[in-house]
Order: structure tokens, then C-alpha cells, then sequence
């Protein structure tokens, strides 16, 4: 018996006059990874970024944990703290290291003892394998080390759910890995996951359901093997075309 | 004969280390060395400065420099969030504010806050807080605009990591925002701080008791006692025991930087 743990109806979002988000339902439910695929300037970034309302969504309901996040008068600094994000940029805090930057929020926000925030911030560094970087500052990491302190430090909230953007997409081909290993980690252990990506391989061997979008919309959903093994629309088909064999398209195909 | 584009070059340099010497021989030789010897370098009049121009006007000038340092740091803050601020009139303020203290000579302002504070609030405050307020009152409407220049700077996913993790605006504001900003901002806030130590000179104006002068004060007083320019010589440089290191810091600070990510301030 699965049970809806995100739940996004009538989303729209525009900046100004540009209409990003033109009508998205969408379900998650819990324990499932939901990889997010499509073209550039799709829209994917955007969604992601209203489920915990870093953008400010235009219409629309957005519920979470049967929290309606969309409610004028929900706590969303309380609700945030349930909900961890990853960005493309990593986003370490530039000033503080390694373990600041976990325990950081667990002190200010989760107001957590200082040796119960060690103690997460320890457990999680291992689980992303850099226990040995607890001291380190930010800028003396690899991107693909920084792309992992950024998951543990999310997780060091406890999160119900995670949210990730193109977390690998500034990464050196050859630290992508390490991050995916993580993150399939993540997912063997039952979190919920919505995940933009470009890795079609991640989205085959994960994902319990892949989206494409395009324009604004959702085009396709579905098993991964459906959208992305055989998929039915002709967009996502196109889409797939590109991303799968870059090689086989001119310069002038937008990717 | 054409002369080629680098003996061009070449002479040029040579005209003008020529009219270097010219310009040092000719001051050399109207200037009356005695004389200056006499008026700047009075060994009797220097010794007799001391200890007073160390324990009583040097100090008096950093405790007078750091006092308004650290009020000016305040209120520089609380004008740049005001300024960054969403609430219109608080930005109109925080404007009119920095463009006055800035557009006015400093001299005028310490003269308005001496006379004027104890008149609008029939009270007169001990010298200390006179000095504080006037010379962080200045120090503020520079130090605002810096201020929000490093606040500015700090990238924009440093906020957004910090909310996704649910800290609220205010709480980014102080444990992510504000301390990156400041980082950024060390070098030029040392310079506010050189010329903030100059701009001290100007409390003469607030009729210190002896005990109270600062470098400036000291040196002009000892002056109207002796037939020499040395206590000025004395005081200036008791000023650059204070500038030159702050400045050296200040360099050193911009050199190295401060790691991490982060956006060049004038971007
Ligand atoms: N803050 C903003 N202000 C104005 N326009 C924006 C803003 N954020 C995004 N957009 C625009 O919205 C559209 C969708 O952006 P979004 O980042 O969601 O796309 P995306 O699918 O994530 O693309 P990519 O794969 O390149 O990351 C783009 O045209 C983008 O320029
Ligand atoms: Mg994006």
C-alpha cells in the first residue's frame, strides 16, 4: 500500500510575462525516487525549487507530509527543515568547515545540542564517505567531495524527503560517480527522492518513476524503463535522441 | 633620420630622470638647511614630548579611533540593511542619512553634535560618547555603503542553502550572510578604519582637557609653547605607527583573500 508523501496540483509559475510552470500535477510517494528530466529551460529547476518554496509559486496547491505548504500561514522555515535540497552549485557555507557546515543549521534552526549536532554531522560525513574531511574548509575540496558534505549536510536535518538539481552537472566526468553512489545509497534505504538529472543511466537503474517536461508541462510519466525505454511522445523522444547520442546531432541541436 | 620607437622610448626615460634631478638640485639648493634642521628637528623639544606623546595623545587617539570604529561599524550595518531593506521609507532614510555625512566636512558634523546634541536634548554628554558619536557618525555613512557592497557580493545560493535548511531571513542574514560579507569587505573597512584614525585629529574642536588630547591636539599645543615646528613632525609620526601597519594589513588582507566562493565586490 503506497502512500502520497508530495503532492503538487495545478502548479503554475511565471517570471513576469514568462509563463515557467504552465499547469504540473504530480505525486511522490514515499520511499520513491522521481527523476526529473528535459530539455533546458523546461521548468525542471523551477518545480523542484516550489516544493519547498524557494520560488513562490503563482497557483496551485503544493502538500508535503500532509503539510499544504501553499497555506498562507504554514511555518516554512519549520517545514523546510523536513524537506533537504542539493544544489548544482553545491552551496557550501564558504566561511565555515565541513562540520560547521552540518551543524550549523541543527544548532540555529533544529536547536540541538552542540554534541548531539557533532554527533549527526559525524555519522552522516561517514556515510558519505568523508569522515576524514570533517575539518577541511570548503575550497580545499573536490567538487565531487563538496557535491557530498552538501548531502550529508542536508541530511543532517533528518529530512522526509530530498531534493536534488542536477546535482552532478558541474562535476568532472570522473567525480560523478562517487555522487551517484550516494545517492543510490540514499535510495536503497527508503528516502524519497526528486532528483533533476541528466544521467539516463541513474534514472534507468533508480528511479521508480521518470518525468519529462518540456515547455511548461509534464510530456510524459512513467516507469522508467516505459519513458525512457520506449517512450510514447514524440518530444521525449527527440529529447532522449539528443541526450543518449549527442554524437549523432549537430552543434545547432539544442540540448 | 627616423628614430625608431623604442629609442623614443628610451630617451623619454632619460628626460625624465634628467628633470627628476633638476627639480631635487633646485630645491636643495633654495632650501635653507639650517632652518629646517632648526624648525623640524629639535632634538631638546622631542625628547620633552615624551613619555606624555605615547601614554597620554597616541592612546588617546586609538582609544578615540577605536571607539568610533566600532559605533560607526554598528550603525554602518544597521544603515546598509536599511538600505537593502524592503521597507521603502527605512531605504530613504539610510540614503539621506549616508549622503549627508558624507557630503559634509566632518568638522562641520562634530561641531553640530557638540553644540547642537546638548541643546535638542538638554544633556551633555561625557567627552568620551561626544567623540564616539561624532566621529562613528561619519564613520557610519562610508562604512554603510561598504557594508552593503560585501552583502551584495556574498552569491545568492549561500541564502538559499541556508533557508532550504529553514533557517528564516533574518537568521541567513546573521549567521551565513553577514560574516561572508565581512570577510569580503576586510581591506576596504581597514582603509575606513586609516582614515577614520586621520579624521580624529578633528575632535580639537570639543575643548579636551590635557589629559584627553590626541596626537593633533598635543602636538599644536606643545607647538604654541616652543619655537619649533618638531612636535608637529613628532605627531605625524606617531600617526604612521597607527596607518602604515593598518595599511600593510590592509594590502595583505586584499592579496590573499578570502577563499572560497565568492563574487568580485564590484561585480
Ligand atoms: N529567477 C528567475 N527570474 C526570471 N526568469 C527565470 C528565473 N528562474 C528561471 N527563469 C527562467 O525560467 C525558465 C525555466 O528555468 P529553469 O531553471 O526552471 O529551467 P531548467 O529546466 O531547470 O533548465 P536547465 O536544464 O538549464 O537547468 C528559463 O527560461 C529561465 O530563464
Ligand atoms: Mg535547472
Amino acid at each position: 500500500m503506497s502512500e502520497t508523501f508530495v503532492e503538487i496540483t495545478g502548479l503554475k509559475k511565471s517570471f513576469g510575462p514568462l509563463e515557467v510552470l504552465k499547469n504540473i500535477d504530480l505525486k511522490v510517494d514515499r520511499g520513491d525516487v522521481v527523476c526529473i528530466i528535459g530539455p533546458s529551460g523546461s521548468g525542471k529547476s523551477t518545480l523542484l525549487r516550489c516544493v519547498n518554496l524557494l520560488e513562490e509559486p503563482n497557483a496551485g496547491k503544493i502538500v508535503v507530509n500532509d503539510v499544504e505548504l501553499t497555506d498562507p500561514d504554514v511555518d516554512i522555515d519549520s517545514a523546510r527543515t523536513k524537506i533537504g535540497m542539493v544544489f548544482q552549485g553545491f552551496n557550501l557555507f564558504s566561511h565555515l568547515n565541513v562540520l560547521a557546515n552540518l551543524t550549523v543549521a541543527q544548532r540555529k534552526v533544529l536547536k540541538r545540542s552542540e554534541e548531539e549536532s557533532r554527533r549527526v554531522a559525524l555519522h552522516n560525513l561517514e556515510r558519505v564517505g568523508l569522515s576524514e574531511k570533517a575539518h577541511a574548509m570548503p575550497a580545499q575540496l573536490s567538487g565531487g567531495q563538496q557535491q557530498r558534505v552538501a548531502i550529508a549536510r542536508a541530511l543532517s536535518m533528518d529530512p522526509d524527503v530530498m531534493l536534488f538539481d542536477e546535482p552532478t552537472s558541474a562535476l568532472d566526468p570522473e567525480l560523478v560517480g562517487d555522487v551517484l553512489g550516494v545517492m543510490r545509497q540514499l535510495a536503497d534505504e527508503g528516502m524519497t527522492m526528486l532528483v533533476v538529472t541528466h544521467e539516463m543511466q541513474f534514472a534507468r537503474e533508480v528511479a521508480d518513476k521518470v518525468i519529462f517536461m518540456d515547455g511548461g508541462y509534464i510530456v510524459e510519466e512513467g516507469p522508467a524503463a516505459e519513458v525512457i525505454g520506449n517512450p510514447q511522445e514524440e518530444r521525449t523522444r527527440e529529447f532522449l535522441a539528443r541526450v543518449l547520442d549527442p554524437t549523432h546531432h549537430g552543434p545547432s541541436d539544442p540540448v | 633620420m627616423a628614430v625608431s620607437k623604442r629609442k623614443r622610448a628610451e630617451y623619454i626615460r632619460y628626460a625624465q630622470y634628467g628633470l627628476l634631478i633638476v627639480i631635487a638640485l633646485v630645491v636643495a639648493f633654495l632650501a635653507d638647511w639650517g632652518q629646517i634642521r632648526a624648525a623640524f628637528f629639535n632634538v631638546d623639544i622631542a625628547k620633552s614630548m615624551f613619555p606624555s606623546v605615547i601614554t597620554v595623545a597616541l592612546k588617546n587617539t586609538i582609544i578615540y579611533t577605536a571607539l568610533g570604529f566600532a559605533f560607526g561599524l554598528a550603525l554602518g550595518l544597521v544603515l546598509a540593511l536599511m538600505k537593502l531593506s524592503s521597507v521603502a521609507p527605512y531605504r530613504w532614510i539610510a540614503t539621506v542619512y549616508i549622503e549627508f555625512f558624507r557630503g559634509v566636512p566632518a568638522l562641520l558634523v562634530f561641531i553640530g553634535i557638540y553644540y547642537g546634541v546638548p541643546i535638542a536634548f538638554q544633556m551633555q554628554f561625557p567627552p568620551l560618547t561626544t567623540v564616539m558619536l561624532a566621529l562613528g557618525g561619519v564613520g557610519a555613512a562610508y562604512m554603510a555603503e561598504t557594508i552593503r557592497a560585501g552583502i551584495q557580493a556574498v552569491p545568492k545560493g549561500q541564502v538559499e542553502a541556508a533557508r532550504s535548511l529553514g533557517m528564516s531571513q533574518g537568521r541567513a542574514m546573521i549567521t551565513i550572510v553577514i560574516p561572508q560579507a565581512f570577510r569580503i569587505i576586510l581591506p576596504p573597512l581597514t582603509n575606513e578604519l586609516i582614515l577614520l584614525t586621520k579624521d580624529s585629529s578633528l575632535i580639537y574642536i570639543l575643548g579636551l582637557f590635557r589629559e584627553q588630547y590626541e596626537l593633533t591636539k598635543f602636538g599644536r599645543e606643545t607647538l604654541s609653547r616652543s619655537p619649533s615646528l618638531t612636535p608637529i613632525l613628532i605627531a605625524g609620526l606617531c600617526y604612521l605607527i597607527i596607518t602604515l601597519p593598518l595599511g600593510y594589513l590592509s594590502r595583505y588582507l586584499e592579496r590573499r583573500g578570502t577563499g572560497g566562493a565568492r563574487k568580485k565586490v564590484s561585480a
